[in-house]
């Protein structure tokens, strides 16, 4: 099966089979394609090529609608319930399928209509008491203003109204905190007890690998893997696909790559000595806590950044560091904890009073202005600044240092490569004259190619004397060019220390993988 | 003010005196009800003057041509508005929000300046007369009407059709993945909006002597669309007391004089930021946050 977002093979030659009856995870790093598999096998973005079948009923070209009438369900990685409706009608709506029109018998109000309203009535509670809410309590309460857990648990309900053949989870643990993790685990496993078959998408590799019996891996598109748990978990080209490839000399010695099978590992924290934190720091963080409504993202985080440093914060996806850097932009306020930058408080600063004092974020995704020429995008960047010949001057040299940027300066934008397009979101980070520059996955979705130009560039700017604050997935590569990094887990600090000590620190792989 | 006084004095002399506005009230509001079922299923459409016009020409013309009884031209005219609300929603349908409703004005700018002003027997945009009208006994046909409608779309709301709707409106997304085919459930919303503003036509042509083109432009269907926002689109009642609401204010504060689009402007504004959601919309009054005034920005964690 393959699937192209406009020069993007997001999903590309993928062969996986789901057992009946059977528990079958998919997993990958960030953008490796997961949620694009599932829109295709549901009918939200159609086949390019490949084909997909139910059992006997082929899939291919349907409609999403009629796809999910021949029993395929799922449930949204950003919850899609119908928020202003109560939580019983958002499961009665899930019965649309298997309810035959009664359109007329509605309309003269007969005895049967009510009869069968009032058998559906008990079976959308009884639903909802199977996936652990308490029907009681909740059914006539608007779904948007539930606890985000019981959320979760709704859209399941709404999902098995359905009666599917076989239910898709895309990351249904999502934001959840450890226990609330263990409770869809035995959901999870309770439903496939009662016969239903699951396709189970999710980041949490303690969650996947607990429930499922086998495991397909995905990265850029490709299947790299597929077994058992075990063997996945081990498996070199996985491992490197989760944390990313360092260069060359790294790859070697890279924690758990260097032995296959080698599934005891070191002690926790063996390696990392606690890192000298600097004295005089320009940016501080004490005890950062951010929750997005009942989620919350970052617990209590601590840390500082010296001016001159590059500082690297890594960690799995979902563990807070986009939040961090959000929160210290001003566009997301914290719960509690201070920030500070050079005397300003970012916790109460306005979003342009910040980047006016020089902290400057390159956000994640790039979000450059992709109907704009390169140099308009460049000179929107000086906008509001009067000092109009350094504003020229300032961007010719921006250019000079990414001479890509030269050449291209009269093409849109959006017809850049995505490398390109991450140059270009750095550029203009660096034309607003950054004190600290903050880096937001820089290399997600690049070929690895472009990831080490990135690098490069990134070192290149450090050496010239821009305080960075680095965040990545690709951990190995972030590790290589940082003074300093902290390693965050669920919205906690777990280890720090100095890029070469977490290089070799086994407990950097069990942050992502959970081994 | 003597127009609320004399209506809780003297009730029977209110009705006899002012007949015609409640028969317009009443023809409001099944206007109303018609934009109430393509907004119930998230769709913007302004279609509706041009349905009207379809209804109203089809009921008079085969009245003065055919001289044929009015129930039977005022349900041809309610037909033909739905057949033609079938071959418009096909192709338009497939937009959404404000390009559907750029879309839906096309298609009453197309039917007033191409059709109705060039054909010879619709008057050729000087309108038509229509002597068989009967502005005071019309009422009865459009009181008893509105309650069906109102009933009927009452319960339409409440079983799988009305479900569907409202899944649709709330994501259409999350829709699909139901199995609910959202093309052909807002194509029988739109349809069945064409069906009452047909017969709305119909009905209010009855009520006057002359058919005047200019009725069924842009400017009716903003009147027909505040009825419903104002009135509150979740609820079946809500675009009627929208209607209702509307039509009398200029009658309540006639002493204003010339200043009366000044007061019924300023309480309108004064509706809408304060129940967004419309009069009979849930929830109380929205004195503590206006839903306009920002919120703290929040953004939700990106997990791509």
């Amino acid at each position: 099966m393959r699937r192209h977002f406009g020069g993007v093979h997001a999903v590309d030659g993928v062969t996986l089979e789901v057992e009946k009856g059977s528990i079958q995870g998919l997993i990958g790093p960030n953008g490796a394609g997961k949620t694009t598999l599932v829109n295709v096998i549901t009918g939200y973005v159609p086949f390019q090529s490949g084909h997909a079948w139910l059992e006997s009923d082929e899939l291919t070209g349907l409609p999403a609608h009629r796809i999910a009438g021949l029993g395929i369900s799922r449930t949204f990685q950003n919850i899609r319930l119908f928020k202003d409706l109560t939580a019983l009608e958002n499961v009665l709506i899930g019965m649309h399928t298997r309810r035959r029109d009664d359109t007329l018998a509605q309309i003269a109000t007969l005895p049967m209509f009510r009869r069968d309203q009032r058998s559906r009535l008990d079976d959308a509670r009884g639903l909802m008491e199977t996936v652990g809410l308490a029907a009681s309590d909740i059914a006539g309460r608007a779904a948007g203003t539930l606890p985000y857990g019981d959320q979760r648990r709704l859209e399941i309900a709404r999902a098995l109204a359905l009666r599917p053949r076989l239910l898709i989870l895309d990351e249904p643990a999502a934001g959840m905190n450890p226990s609330e993790k263990q409770g869809i685990r035995e959901l999870i496993e309770r439903l496939n007890e009662d016969g239903l078959t699951i396709l189970l998408i999710d980041h949490d590799m303690r969650l996947v690998m607990g429930v499922c019996k086998r495991v397909a891996v995905l990265d850029f598109g490709r299947k790299i893997a597929e077994g058992t748990p075990a063997e996945v978990s081990i498996d070199a080209g996985v491992i490197k696909a989760y944390l990313g490839s360092g260069s060359e000399r790294v790859v070697t010695s890279a924690p758990g790559a260097s032995a296959a099978g080698d599934t005891e590992l070191a002690g926790e924290g063996s390696a990392a000595r606690p890192a000298v934190e600097p004295q005089k720091a320009i940016l501080e963080i004490e005890d950062l806590t951010v929750s997005y409504g009942p989620v919350n993202a970052v617990r209590g985080a601590s840390l500082r950044v010296a001016t001159g440093e590059v500082v690297a914060l890594i960690g799995a996806n979902g563990a807070g560091k986009s939040t961090i850097l959000n929160t210290l932009s001003g566009l997301i306020r914290p719960d509690s904890g201070t920030a500070v930058f050079d005397r300003l408080d970012l916790t109460r600063a306005k979003p342009s009073t910040i980047v006016r004092h020089g902290l400057i974020q390159v956000p994640e995704g790039r979000e450059i202005l992709a109907r704009q020429t390169v140099l308009e995008n460049l000179e929107l960047a000086t906008w509001g600044r009067r000092d109009g010949s350094a504003k020229r001057t300032q961007i010719e040299a921006v250019m000079k240092r990414f001479p890509i940027l030269g050449e291209r300066r009269a093409l849109r934008a959006g017809t850049l490569s995505g490398g390109e397009q991450q140059m270009l979101a750095i550029a203009r980070g660096l034309l607003a004259r950054p004190r600290l520059l903050l880096l937001d996955e820089p290399s997600l979705g690049l070929a690895p190619q472009m990831v080490d130009e990135v690098f490069k560039a990134i070192q290149e700017i450090h050496d010239e004397g821009t305080t960075i604050l680095l965040v990545e997935q690709n951990a190995l590569r972030a590790l290589e060019i940082a003074d300093r990094a902290y390693v965050l887990e669920t919205g906690q600090i777990r280890l720090s220390g100095t890029g070469e000590d977490l290089l070799h620190n086994p407990a950097v792989r069990r942050a992502y993988l959970g081994g | 003010m003597d127009f609320l006084i004399q209506l809780f004095t003297d009730p029977v002399a209110f009705w006899n005196s002012h007949t015609l506005l409640i028969s317009q009230i009443g023809i409001n509001s099944i206007l109303a009800s018609s934009m109430f079922v393509v907004l119930y299923s998230g769709q913007l459409s302004l279609a509706a003057p041009g349905f009207m016009a379809i209804g109203a020409y089809t009921a008079v013309l085969m009245d003065l041509y055919w001289h044929t009884p009015l129930a039977l031209n005022i349900a041809t005219g309610t037909a033909f508005a739905g057949v033609v609300g079938v071959a418009v929603g096909l192709p338009v349908l497939r937009l959404r929000g404000v390009f559907l409703a750029i879309a839906t004005i096309g298609f009453i700018e197309a039917l007033s300046l191409g059709v109705i002003l060039n054909l010879p027997i619709t008057g050729e945009g000087l309108g038509l007369k229509n002597p068989n009208a009967d502005p005071l006994g019309g009422i009865n046909i459009v009181l008893v009407s509105l309650a069906v409608v109102v009933f009927l779309l009452w319960r339409l709301t409440k079983g799988r059709l009305g479900y569907a709707w409202t899944a649709i409106r709330q994501d259409e997304l999350a829709a699909q993945s139901q199995g609910i085919d959202v093309a052909r459930y807002k194509l029988i919303a739109f349809v069945v909006s064409a069906l009452l503003a047909g017969f709305a036509g119909g009905a209010e042509s009855h009520l006057n002597f002359f058919v005047d083109p200019n009725e069924y432009g842009v400017p009716r269907t903003v009147q027909v669309l505040t009825f419903a926002v104002l009135g509150g689109s979740g609820n079946v009642l809500g675009p009627v007391v929208g209607a209702l609401f509307l039509t009398t204010l200029p009658y309540v504060f006639q002493q204003a004089g010339d200043y009366i689009g000044v007061v019924s402007g300023a309480i309108l504004i004064a509706v809408i930021i304060f129940r967004p959601q419309g009069i009979v919309g849930r929830g109380g009054f929205a004195f503590v946050r206006p839903r306009w005034w920002p919120r703290a920005q929040v953004r939700a964690p990106s997990t791509r």
